[in-house]
């Protein structure tokens, strides 16, 4: 009977050349642009250490991959020889302007980085007085880009993603009074409890209670049982990864079963492995999805993971789109600290782990937020 | 020269650092030489440095006024804090002002004026190297000056031996209350030109965390040493930069070199008696 | 709601009373802040959750790390503290030397686990919350209740009634006059430490369970939480560290109650200022102050 042998081959043949038009496209991306065999560094400055250590460590993963993907050719940077050099500020604010200053001197072309808005806030001005351009990829807060003319971002603030959130649930969950609870000893977290508060007032919701938790607090028995007894519609949580973790859980076991909905600091799979069945529901503002299918972002989770043994949270996939938009950049030929900025205002779009970004005339990113909803313990999109 | 001016245009911000602790170094020692274990240094820090910001950002004044009257402020909050803390010694003391410097640091957090835990940027650059280390030889001369009156003996006398100061007629809580109004005054200065190098001020800049730093640059220095706490502060700010190559060990480098020199140097450290049998 | 609040305060004191009581053992006898002892409380949460990752069971695990934690306060006090003493070093030095070690255990501990948060549960402990009436709780904050109350008992009896305590109280009145009489001073030093550390450790892998979550950073906060319990209930005193736990749990919950939450810790601080004013020795605290 040949059909089902040659059915059989023709489905081998298939299977034998899927793996390969995954790899090979890879491995054949490194083209020779205009800046090929020039030496780039790029200065990162990440918190590894100290109190901002969570999300610092994740944008040095996101890095160190960047360099190795650099040398195997998964990221093409058009033949110069491109590298990010990592350097840990300690979650100290000295040492953060002591590392601006560095690569300020040594050469650096561009500084991707830090870690908080504090710092930047610290930092960024030193790159501005000195020409140097600025990509944050971590830092939401209100004010950080009109530090300077070279200052830009590839993450989403707060401000950009909480308007669609609350548009959207809104439009399903149908709300009329809301309870936040944010934490207001943390730069981030109490901008992500004031912007909710404005645009939930401005879409005609009552806020019923409002309480506050400082960053570490492990115990929210006490705020909780306040806005239990508030009744709200929805619950909005101000807070990072760790506090909206714990505040989730706790809701559960107090037996509150209100609609919860937070920002970017819940996007992170912490979230569903330590609330378990108490986070199903929990809608996320966000602005990366780990299942999203843009470019290389599921190769990217798979080497991350693979090299990693945890996977990367958005801290980390914004890192690494800051790292693919430099690659870019540098595939375009550009090559010193006086033509990034230029490249920067100039560029149109690039294609990200994030999806494609570009740039506001404000130096903001202009990228579409993520509506996710944790369900069965993973992201999905919301609806 | 050239090769000074570009040392100098890649390291300014560790230099600016370097005299910036040295001088809350001094801040301290002043207390901890007449045996006051006072540790609010960094509350009456972030006191002037907000003021001095909210001054510069509001109502646009320069360094020199908002420096002064911003150490003005934590002199008198300095002054303030001396009174209810009159009777306390040793660990007490430490325990009350650290107190009293979290709760600084919590009105900073809940205020508005102060930006809250967003904090206050933009603040203008006008302390440059020459200001932070004009202010810090004049200080350094002033406190040489004043090591060399009677009261500067006074001090000495109430941290060896209280009942015998006061018995020689010593007003004992007026050295405690002048030594700390000197400290916050410093420490003020510092703020001021802190917040004035940095761009950008938060509450969580003056806490505990600082409060710790600004305690073991004095004690790896020497306490009752003026210049030997000075020279911990530069050392011990000099040191994480000096040590990047060691990556994610400058940590435990840190907590070693704290621990060896508390334990085998004790110049500087012996002999002093901050704590007393009642 | 107010009683269900009044439990939740209960419960957030019994997590701190757990903290203190070995805080203020140290204290009491030696007259040292140990700020190492919050690392301690970390480092046998990490114990415990290690080994019951690598399969042992909690009832093997749990006291294992505690041992180990009562272990490493010996081996704190070998090297930070005795060579102190030894050359009559005043107090704040072995504060600074407890500085030392605690970044130490720190960057050790962030060596071995890293910066992020890990899950600390237990299948049986994970079940539905209780219900009594209208109150709801969970059996871990009933167990840290209990052992808060448990070991404030025992180590009252222990120190009054068996020969041990009766070494730590004299250490803790007149070192001298206590080696005069004979006792082994290290040695008792020693125990003291053991037995300190090792309720730290109960209270690092309670508060682990309580919470989930085993970090690195998991002391700074209850650190100075517990300064303000300390001072509260009288340093030096048991029976106060307990009481004052659930004095400032009481006092944090209720600002949170009258919409005060910003200021829940400057509350706490205020108390610990206006105790040390006020009334230096605190609630329970039987050392006469040295004042003026």
């Amino acid at each position: 009977m040949k059909r089902p042998a040659s059915y059989a081959l023709a489905l081998a043949l298939t299977c034998a050349l899927i793996p390969a038009a995954v790899v090979l496209p890879g491995l054949a991306a490194t083209t020779k642009g205009p800046a090929a065999g020039k030496t780039v560094k790029i200065g990162v400055i990440a918190d590894v250490t100290g109190s901002a250590a969570v999300y610092g460590l994740q944008q040095k993963d996101a890095y160190e991959l960047a360099n190795d993907d650099l040398k195997s050719g998964l990221l093409d940077a058009g033949g110069a020889n491109l590298t990010f050099d990592v350097e840990d500020s300690a979650s100290d604010g000295n040492q953060v302007a002591n590392l601006f200053q560095k690569f300020t001197t040594d050469g650096s072309a561009m500084i991707v980085g830090p870690t908080l808005s504090g710092e930047a806030r610290k930092g960024d001005p030193i790159a501005v007085l000195a020409k140097t351009a600025v990509v944050g990829t971590s830092t939401t807060a209100d004010g950080i880009t009109s530090i300077g003319p070279c200052v830009y971002r590839v993450s989403l603030a707060e401000a950009q993603v909480v308007p669609a959130t609350v548009a959207r649930t809104k439009a399903v969950w149908k709300y009329k009074t809301a309870a936040i609870i944010f934490g207001d000893d943390n730069a981030f977290t109490k901008t992500d409890g004031d912007i909710f508060k404005t645009q939930l007032e401005k879409a005609g919701v009552t806020i019923v209670d409002t309480e506050t938790f400082h960053v570490g607090d492990k115990d929210f028995a006490a705020s909780l049982t306040k806005i239990k007894a508030a009744k709200p519609d929805v619950i909005v949580l101000g807070a990072l990864a760790e506090e909206a973790e714990k505040i989730i859980q706790q809701a559960a076991t107090l037996g509150i079963k209100t609609h919860m909905m937070g920002g970017n600091g819940l996007n992170s799979t912490k979230i569903y492995d330590y609330a378990g069945p108490a986070a199903a529901g929990v809608v996320v503002g966000a602005a990366w999805s780990i299942n999203g299918n843009y470019t290389g972002n599921t190769s990217f989770v798979q080497r991350f993971k693979k090299k990693y043994g945890v996977e990367p949270d958005q801290f980390g996939a914004q890192a690494y789109a800051a790292a693919q938009l430099s690659a870019q950049l540098v595939k375009d030929g550009k090559a010193s600290k006086d033509e990034m900025c230029a490249a920067l205002r100039d560029l149109r779009v690039a294609q990200t782990v994030l999806g494609p970004i570009a740039f506001d005339p404000g130096r903001d990113v202009k990228a579409a937020p993520v509506i996710l909803q944790i369900e069965k313990g993973g992201f999905a999109y919301f609806h | 020269m050239t090769v000074l001016a570009e040392f100098y245009a890649a390291h300014s911000k560790l230099i600016d650092q370097v005299g910036l602790d040295a001088l809350l170094a001094l801040s301290l020692s002043i207390s901890l030489q007449a045996g006051q274990l006072a540790l609010a240094q960094a509350a009456f820090m972030g006191v002037a440095a907000y003021i001095s910001a909210i001054l510069a950002l509001n109502a646009h004044w320069s360094l020199l006024p908002a420096m002064l009257v911003a150490a003005l402020c934590s002199t008198i909050v300095a002054g303030l804090l001396a009174l209810p803390v009159r009777r306390l010694r040793g660990i007490f003391l430490a325990i009350a002002t650290i107190a009293f410097g979290e709760i600084v640091r919590i009105v900073a957090n809940n205020l508005q004026i102060s930006g809250g835990a967003e904090g206050l940027s933009g603040i203008p650059p006008d302390a440059t190297t020459p200001w932070i280390y004009g202010t810090l030889i004049l200080v350094a001369i002033g406190l040489w000056l004043f090591s060399r009156t009677k009261f500067a003996l006074a001090i000495a006398l109430v941290r060896e031996d209280e009942n015998a100061a006061r018995s020689v007629g010593v007003d004992v809580g007026f050295v405690r209350f002048t030594t700390l109004a000197m400290g916050g005054a410093i420490a003020g200065l510092a703020g001021a030109l802190y917040a004035h190098s940095n761009f950008f001020i938060t509450p969580a800049d003056f806490g505990f965390g600082r409060m710790e730093q600004i305690l073991v640059w004095c004690v790896i220095g020497g306490i009752t040493s003026p210049l030997g706490a000075a020279i911990g502060a530069a050392l011990l700010t000099i040191l994480p930069e000096a040590i990047r190559f060691l990556a994610d060990y400058r940590d435990f480098v840190n907590g070693a070199i704290l621990l060896v020199v508390v334990l085998f140097a004790p110049r500087g450290l012996a002999g002093i008696r901050l704590w007393r049998r009642g | 709601m107010v009683a269900q609040q009044l439990v939740n305060g209960l419960f957030l004191g019994a997590v701190y009373a757990l903290f203190a009581i070995g805080y203020t053992l140290v204290f009491g006898v030696l007259d040292i802040l140990n700020l190492a002892h919050a690392a301690i409380f970390m480092l046998a949460a990490f114990a415990a959750w290690s080994m019951i990752g690598a399969g042992l069971p909690l009832a093997v695990a749990a006291p294992l790390a505690i041992a180990g934690a009562g272990l490493l306060g010996i081996v704190l006090d070998r090297i930070a503290f005795a060579p102190l003493r030894r050359r009559g070093a005043p107090s704040l030095i072995a504060l600074i030397s407890s500085i030392g070690m605690a970044i130490i255990f720190g960057a050790i501990a962030r060596g071995i686990y890293g910066p992020d948060e890990r899950r600390f549960t237990l299948g049986f402990l994970q079940a539905p919350p209780l219900h009594a009436g209208p109150l709801t709780f969970t059996i871990v904050q009933l167990v840290i209740l209990a052992n808060a109350i448990v070991f404030m008992l025992g180590l009252a009896w222990v120190m009054r009634s068996t020969a041990l305590g009766r070494g730590i109280r004299a250490v803790a009145e007149d070192r001298v006059a206590a080696a005069l009489l004979g006792i082994d001073l290290e040695r008792t030093i020693a125990a003291t430490f053991f037995i300190a550390s090792a309720l730290g450790g109960v209270a690092g892998i309670l508060t682990a369970l309580q919470y989930n979550s085993v970090q690195v950073d998991m002391g700074g906060q209850i650190e100075l939480k517990g300064l303000a319990v300390i001072v509260l209930g009288g340093m030096g005193s048991i029976t106060g560290a307990v009481i004052g736990g659930f004095v400032i749990g009481m006092v944090e919950t209720l600002a949170v109650v009258f919409g005060l939450s910003e200021w829940r810790d400057a509350i706490s601080y205020g108390v610990m200022f206006l105790i040390l004013i006020l009334r230096p020795t605190g609630l329970f605290g039987k050392r006469a102050l040295r004042t003026a």
